[in-house]
Parts: C-alpha cells; sequence; structure tokens
C-alpha cells in the first residue's frame, strides 16, 4: 500500500511539471494582457522536435532548446497576428493548436517513414544526496529528474521577477493599463511580445520535459489537454505563480492516479481512468472560478489613441 | 469598386500564402508540387464520386460551423462542438440500433432529434456554470469534449463492440435508418440538404427575426442589451441549445448519412474545424456554407494525396488550413487597421 502510495505522490510530483511549466508562462502573457490559447499544441509539438533532435545529436541540451525555440517562434506568430494585427486571440490561439498539431503530426508520420521512430531514453533522476533516503518523502520530492527541480525553483523565480523587480511591474502594468503605461514611455507592444513568445517558450520546455524527461517517445495528441489544464491553472490560481505551483500539483496529481491506476490493471478500462483529471478539472472550474478577474486589458489589442 | 476589393481581397491572398507553403513544403520533401496539386484537385473533384465524397465531408463542417457562429452571434463561445457531435452520435447510434424495420420516415426525424437533444445536454454543465457563475464557457466546453471523446472509446472498446470487428467499432445500424441516397453509387445522402436548409434556417433567424435581433445586441455589449429590455440570459441559453444542438445533430447526421456505424476517432476534429470554418466565413451563415465546401475539398484531395503511390501525410492539410486561415484573419484586420488610420 506504502509503495502504491509512493508511486503515486512520486508520480503526482513529475507529472505538475508540464502543468507547471506550461502555466508559468502564460500567467505572464495573460498578466500583459495576451492570451495564448496554442499551449496544447505547441506542447506536442515541441515534444516531438525536442525528441527528434535528441535522437540524432545525443544531447539533451540541444533537444530541449529546439523545443523552446519551436515554441517560441509558435508563439511569435500568436503575437505577430493579436498584438500588432489585432486578430481575435481566442480564435488565433485554437488556429496555432491546428498549426502546431498539424506540424507535429505530419513531421512524425514523415520521420517515421524515412529513418525509423525516434527514441530518446528518459532522463535518469537525480537523487539529492542525504535527503532522498527519507522514507516515502525522499523518492516523491528528492528523486525527480533536472526537470522537475528546475519547474519548482522556476516558479519561484517568475513569481519573485513579477512581483518583485521594476520588469513585473511593466509586466503587471501592460495587462491592467496600457495607456497609463504607454504614457510612462512604457512600450507596451514590446513588453507583450516579449511575454507572448515567453508563453511559448515555457511550453516549449514543457513539451521537451513530456518526451525527454518522462515518456521517452511521441505520441499523437501527446500534451493530452495538459495545455488547455495549465490555463485552467493560471486562472484558478488567480494569475499568481506561487499559488499556480498548488494548482499544477492538484492536476498533476490526477494525472499520476489515472496513470497508477492504468498501470496496475485494476479491471477498470483505461478511458474511464483517463477522465480522472478531466473530471477534476471540472469540478475545480465549477468551485473556484466564480466571478475571477483576470488583468483588465485581457484580449484586447493595444492601440495609440 | 475599392469596397468590393477590400472585403474579398484577404482570401485570394490567403490562398496564395496557403499554396506558397504547400509548394515549399513539398519541394523540400522531395515532391513535385505541380502534381500533388492535380492529386488534390482530382481527388476532391475529379469526378461525380470525388464530388460527392466531397460534399459528404461538408455536412459535418458546415453544421459545425454553423453550431459555433450561432453562438458567437451572442458572444457566446461555444468550443465543444467536438464532445457534443460524439454524444449527439454515441445517442443516435442508442437509438437508431433498436429501430429495427421502423421505416426511416419515422425512425430517421427521431433519432436526428435524440441527437440534437443529447448535444445540448453535454452542455448543460458548462451553461449552467455560465449562468449561475458567471464562469467563461471555454473552457468547461473544452474540458466535457475531452471526457465525451474518452465515454465513446470506452463504449466502443466494451460494452457496443462489434464482437467480430477487430477495431473498435459497433455493429451497422438497421438499413431503415439509413439517410437516403441522393446519386446512385456515391454515398451522397440527403443530410446535405438538410444542412443547407440548415444554413439558410440560420441566415434567416440572424438577420430577419427579434431572436436574431436579440443575440447581435447580446454580442455587441449584454450590458446595453439588457438596458434595451432584451432578457440576456435567456438569449444565452438559447443561443446555446441551437449551437450544442446542431453539433450533436452533425454526429448523429454523420451516423445515419456516412458512416452507419459509429467507430472511434470518426470525426477528425470536426467541431474545432467548425470554428476555423466560421472565422473564415465571417461568422455568417452564407459564409460558413462556401468555406466548408472549400475546407472539405482540401479534406477530401489531401486524402487521396495520402492514398497516392509516394503518400503525402493528411497532415498537410490541417497545417494549411491553419495557415490558410489566419492569413485571411491577418489580412482582414490588416485592412481595417489601415482604413482607421485614414
Amino acid at each position: 500500500m506504502i509503495d502504491v502510495l509512493t508511486l503515486i505522490l512520486s508520480g503526482g510530483v513529475t507529472l505538475t511539471v508540464p502543468i507547471l511549466l506550461s502555466a508559468l508562462g502564460e500567467i505572464y502573457d495573460e498578466r500583459a494582457g495576451v492570451l495564448n490559447l496554442g499551449l496544447e499544441g505547441i506542447m506536442s509539438l515541441s515534444a516531438f522536435v525536442a525528441l527528434y533532435v535528441c535522437s540524432i545529436t545525443r544531447s539533451y541540451l540541444m533537444g530541449t532548446l529546439a523545443a523552446i525555440a519551436i515554441g517560441g517562434l509558435i508563439a511569435l506568430i500568436h503575437g505577430f497576428a493579436c498584438i500588432t494585427i489585432g486578430v481575435n486571440q481566442i480564435i488565433s490561439g485554437l488556429l496555432m493548436v491546428m498549426l502546431a498539431d498539424g506540424i507535429a503530426n505530419f513531421s512524425y508520420v514523415t520521420v517515421i517513414r524515412t529513418s525509423g521512430v525516434p527514441r530518446a531514453p528518459v532522463i535518469k533522476p537525480i537523487k539529492i544526496p542525504g535527503l532522498s533516503q527519507i522514507p516515502v518523502l525522499g523518492q516523491v520530492l528528492f528523486e525527480q529528474n533536472i526537470f522537475v527541480y528546475l519547474a519548482f525553483l522556476l516558479a519561484i523565480v517568475f513569481g519573485f521577477i513579477l512581483y518583485r523587480t521594476t520588469w513585473g511591474l511593466k509586466i503587471r502594468g501592460v495587462g491592467e493599463n496600457p495607456e497609463a503605461c504607454d504614457a510612462a514611455g512604457i512600450n507596451v507592444n514590446r513588453i507583450r511580445y516579449l511575454c507572448v513568445i515567453l508563453s511559448g517558450v515555457m511550453a516549449g520546455f514543457s513539451g521537451a520535459f513530456l518526451s525527454l524527461g518522462y515518456l521517452g517517445l511521441y505520441g499523437r495528441g501527446m500534451a493530452q489537454g495538459r495545455g488547455w489544464i495549465a490555463i485552467i491553472v493560471v486562472i484558478l490560481s488567480r494569475w499568481s505563480p506561487y499559488r499556480a505551483i498548488l494548482g499544477s500539483l492538484i492536476f498533476g496529481m490526477g494525472y499520476s492516479i489515472a496513470a497508477s491506476l492504468i498501470g496496475l490493471n485494476i479491471g477498470v478500462s483505461s478511458y474511464l481512468l483517463q477522465m480522472i483529471p478531466y473530471v477534476l478539472a471540472l469540478i475545480a472550474i465549477s468551485l473556484m472560478f466564480k466571478r475571477m478577474k483576470g488583468p483588465s486589458a485581457l484580449t484586447i489589442p493595444y492601440r495609440r489613441k | 469598386m475599392k469596397k468590393w476589393i477590400e472585403k474579398y481581397v484577404s482570401y485570394p491572398i490567403g490562398i496564395i500564402v496557403a499554396l506558397s507553403l504547400f509548394s515549399v513544403i513539398l519541394l523540400v520533401m522531395g515532391f513535385d508540387p505541380a502534381s500533388s496539386l492535380v492529386t488534390l484537385i482530382y481527388g476532391s473533384l475529379g469526378n461525380i464520386y470525388r464530388v460527392s465524397e466531397t460534399f459528404v465531408k461538408t455536412v459535418p463542417l458546415l453544421l459545425c460551423a454553423l453550431a459555433f457562429l450561432v453562438a458567437f452571434k451572442a458572444r457566446f463561445l461555444n468550443f465543444g462542438a467536438e464532445g457534443q457531435l460524439y454524444i449527439g452520435a454515441l445517442c443516435a447510434y442508442f437509438v437508431a440500433s433498436q429501430m429495427g424495420d421502423l421505416p426511416g420516415v419515422l425512425s430517421i426525424p427521431l433519432v436526428a432529434l435524440v441527437s440534437f437533444i443529447s448535444g445540448v445536454a453535454w452542455l448543460v454543465i458548462p451553461l449552467i456554470l455560465k449562468l449561475k457563475l458567471e464562469i467563461n464557457e471555454i473552457f468547461p466546453t473544452i474540458v466535457m469534449n475531452f471526457i465525451a471523446i474518452l465515454l465513446t472509446n470506452w463504449l466502443l472498446t466494451g460494452p457496443i463492440k462489434d464482437p467480430k470487428a477487430q477495431n473498435p467499432q459497433t455493429r451497422a445500424i438497421p438499413p431503415a435508418t439509413w439517410l437516403p441516397i441522393m446519386i446512385p453509387r456515391t454515398r451522397l445522402h440527403a443530410g446535405l440538404i438538410f444542412a443547407f436548409f440548415l444554413a439558410f434556417l440560420i441566415y434567416l433567424v440572424l438577420q430577419k427575426t427579434v431572436l436574431g435581433y436579440e443575440i447581435r445586441a447580446v454580442g455587441l455589449g449584454p450590458k446595453a442589451a439588457k438596458h434595451a429590455g432584451i432578457n440576456v440570459p435567456r438569449t444565452i441559453v438559447i443561443v446555446g441549445i441551437l449551437s450544442s444542438g446542431l453539433a450533436g445533430l452533425a454526429g448523429g447526421i454523420e451516423l445515419l448519412g456516412a458512416n452507419h456505424i459509429l467507430i472511434s476517432g470518426f470525426s477528425p476534429g470536426f467541431g474545432y474545424q467548425g470554428i476555423a470554418i466560421a472565422a473564415l466565413g465571417k461568422f455568417d451563415p452564407v459564409g460558413a456554407l462556401l468555406a466548408s465546401i472549400f475546407y472539405s475539398i482540401l479534406l477530401v484531395g489531401g486524402e487521396s494525396m495520402q492514398r497516392a503511390t509516394r503518400p503525402v501525410p493528411i497532415h498537410l492539410i490541417y497545417i494549411l488550413q491553419a495557415v490558410l486561415v489566419l492569413s485571411v484573419l491577418i489580412v482582414q484586420e490588416f485592412i481595417i487597421m489601415v482604413r482607421r488610420r485614414k
């Protein structure tokens, strides 16, 4: 029993990571006034890119960098459409999901036909000396791979920058009152561009984790709803990187319970078990979304009057 | 003349952008873009059978586009068409499979009604959350999509699976419930006429009725609409019912007309594609009709490229569709931006 519990908890912490990484980027993006609904597609695409580049170069770093680059690039297209031109951010975001998913699956099929299924061994966990010896907790918290430690560290860094630095103030400013920021000499759209690209970069990082740090392979619809869940987490955590840790943990545990039960083969269809995180999402939305107001200028493009 | 150009120039530009990308990708992969284009066009329009296949695909795409746009007019964003379509098809299967030899005149309308209602049922939770708790409908509807697809896959791998089939699929529904074929030796079924009729109906409702006026008023601003004496929640409920019902119907008609069995993954994302099509057609029923035909030309043509001796993955078409719609929207917004600056 304790083994199963440890397995679920440790898997939960691992599966918090893709949601948390994507949510962190999205928090900055939405704080600056731009909604990026494209995460789901960006995560799948960058998962493939990370795996493919890693399988060729045999370097996790190169794979991750490539994933980050492609994530940033897709987000840049979204940024151009929404910030410079003023296309409806919701429609553009959905088109990014289709575009990124399309590129991912197109490349995957093409690669399989020419050079076989791309594979890379999953990154090995790093045992923190001493701490990893603690029963249960040691295995859950201190026997994870580098992505996991980085994700939680980044959440704290993101929170610190957002609340304690001038950069953070500017980001929050352009999302709340772009006119005032413009009058104060801040380049509103430049900050928005940076934040949109950041959301793509983080979703790219998250995708790299899915393939290199968790599964070691690519499958269609790889993100499994995590991109959408990440945006739900952003709202649940009321646009705070610190609270996003907790929000992501809830869903990480949900995905982990589903994965563990499927692994244990308890005689219930895996399709039913896979519903767990989505049912959880529905409950969370119903209980916590009530009248949550996002940044005032969210989804409104900025134009000088 | 000038106005006319401004209104439509985005479409040729979008097509040129998509075609250029098409050529570049195929050239890089070592294909001949011109002959691939011929395969695409011949594959979707080359003979009567190919044209009929294109129109078979048009039906669910058009219905899903109508589903999105009718709610979008009131700024209700139903992202749940994909799930509503699955549930519509699923419930249609449950009823249709019990129909036996009952004549189609009776069974078909009944099954269609069931698919409409079950589509609506799948929107009930997001709709209640919207009206009672002011929760944005985007995320609940998307979550419901995942649940609907998993539910369907579960039933297809267990309780309703055809034991003789290898794939997760059901037995065929009784032939009496099949929609009539309009052209012999094709799959072109009467659902097409019905879908065109619904497009016309939605057009009439939006343009010529008080309800249409109320929907547009709510879309322009719920507060102003309320002050004008419009019952906003009632309008939201009505567009919600129309929208989710149309999506459910899309699933039901796909079962009765095109497939006759329920099979895992029978929708390649019709619900989501409907949103892109609605945007391509400027959220107008006539625009959606033309855009959905164009979309299915690409889809059916793409399928024949995938079947060619040197196959091109169908995903190329999904990439092009996204690029096409995005370029069209960018050009349209760009024109608005330039006009405002003058």
